[in-house]
């Protein structure tokens, strides 16, 4: 478990409600004894928050975490004024990476930091090349290829267009890439 | 001074040759002087597409080795005023050209010729550094299938990094009934992917094949769709304002629709 998110406060989105009440009051007292995480609520059966691709083999998904990890500051990024087409690499292990335009099916974008595509991010994007496994990516349309954050791989399972709002990939629970919808920091 | 500008795709096979020599035929009927510079040496079709063949003495190769005098390796057409073309040599390969070669040549023709479509081969390589070295601007040819779309994003990708501006998209072989019912991507998808200029939609049109195999460009046959797209596309490439048909065909579902939330 990310050591940023040590006293955040989540709610906890059940795409269905496969849990019973017992199990979740032991989920709940998990987060709290375990990792220190305060449950705000619990919805059941939201079938609006989209699944994480590469299901991650958990039938939940914590979002909307309040605390923003506070790794970010101080640290360079770096602006992007156009897209990133197929054959190109844009590096920067220094820092964060901000597109402004699309990143497409063939290109790539590395960051030290957090990636975000101002666009739609079709290809592959690689958050946290430094090790740092609090990095995100966000993209207003996210439909990559592959998304790496750290050491942890995700590939696209689905041709499913994006929902057409922005999304979020960070490392969730049991080190594997959860896709959210993006609210803010 | 005329304008230079190179036909590519990256992907082979997407019609780079029939669309060079069908604007350039188009181009000379609206009465435009043009020459077609075929650029893929060692692989030459341009001849072939333009019914040239018998006709080719000398080729690009011989006016770089100075064996002959560029006018002088211009073959004339001989169904239009104003056509030339120049072929590329078919025992050397791409590596026997050098960029600043091409760009020599094409630099001489500009004077001369309101328009040079380079015909680019396949690739990335020489081949394509040799067709755009002198070319002020681009069009890039691509179907509406997802591996010519990624290999037309990289070439887009190489032509901005050599400042080639503007680069002009034709889509080739659309096929309205395959969009229709959902199997091939629409213009929209392929626009906002590849984010440049669109100036035409070519339909696919089974004449293409027979007059490439009768070395008579298809924009001589009037009625066919795709002549009469290349012709627009021509007109658009001498300024002409002409808005890109829509040759989508909805379906009565989609277009029920429609009429639905523009009434609503």
């Amino acid at each position: 478990m990310n050591r940023s998110l040590t006293g955040a406060t989540v709610q906890i989105d059940l795409k269905s409600p496969t849990l019973n009440d017992d199990e979740i009051d032991y989920l709940r007292s998990t987060l709290r004894e375990d990792y220190d995480l305060i449950v705000r609520g619990v919805e059941l059966g939201d079938d609006s928050v989209s699944p994480p691709i590469a299901a991650a083999p958990t039938t939940h998904t914590i979002s909307q975490m309040t605390d923003a990890p506070t790794t970010r500051d101080g640290e360079p990024s770096r602006i992007v004024p156009c897209t990133i087409r197929s054959g190109q690499i844009e590096e920067f292990p220094q820092g964060s990476l901000i597109i402004y335009g699309d990143v497409n099916s063939g290109g790539e974008v590395r960051a030290g930091g957090d990636i975000v595509v101002l666009g739609t991010l079709r290809g592959n994007a690689c958050a946290g090349t430094n090790g740092r496994l609090s990095a995100v990516i966000i993209a207003m349309d996210l439909a990559p290829l592959q998304l790496q954050i750290g050491n942890c791989v995700n590939r696209s399972t689905t041709n499913e267009k994006p929902p057409g709002y922005p999304e979020i990939a960070r490392i969730g629970p049991e080190d594997v890439i959860v896709i959210e919808k993006f609210v803010k920091f | 001074m005329g304008k230079v500008i190179v036909v590519t795709s990256g992907k082979g096979g997407v019609g780079k040759t029939t669309s060079t020599a069908n604007l350039g035929t188009a181009l000379a009927l609206l009465g435009k002087s043009v020459v077609l510079v075929d650029a893929d040496v060692g692989l030459r079709n341009l001849d072939i597409v333009m019914g040239l063949e018998s006709r080719v003495v000398y080729t690009s190769m011989d006016v770089i080795e100075k064996q002959c005098e560029l006018n002088k390796a211009l073959v004339r057409d001989r169904r239009v005023d104003g056509l030339m073309l120049l072929a590329a040599s078919q025992k050397n390969n791409k590596d026997d050209m050098q960029p600043e070669q091409m760009k020599a040549i094409c630099d001489k023709l500009r004077t001369t010729y309101d328009f040079t479509l380079v015909d680019s081969p396949a690739g990335i390589e020489r081949g394509f550094r040799n067709a755009s070295a002198g070319a002020d601007e681009a069009i890039v040819v691509t179907t509406p299938d997802v591996s010519a779309i990624r290999d037309a994003d990289r070439i887009i990708g190489l032509l901005q990094n050599v400042e080639i501006e503007p680069i002009n998209l034709v889509i080739n072989r659309f096929s309205p009934q395959l969009v229709g019912n959902g199997s091939m991507m629409d213009q929209a998808d392929v626009l906002d992917i590849l984010n440049i200029d669109l100036i035409g939609v070519v339909p696919e049109d089974s004449g293409v094949i027979t007059s490439t195999n009768r070395g008579i460009p298809l924009v001589y046959e009037d009625g066919s769709p795709g002549a009469q797209a290349y012709m627009r596309i021509a007109r658009r490439l001498t300024g002409q304002r002409i808005p890109i048909p829509d040759l989508e065909q909805k379906g009565l579902f989609s277009n029920i629709l429609n009429w639905f939330t523009k009434n609503r």
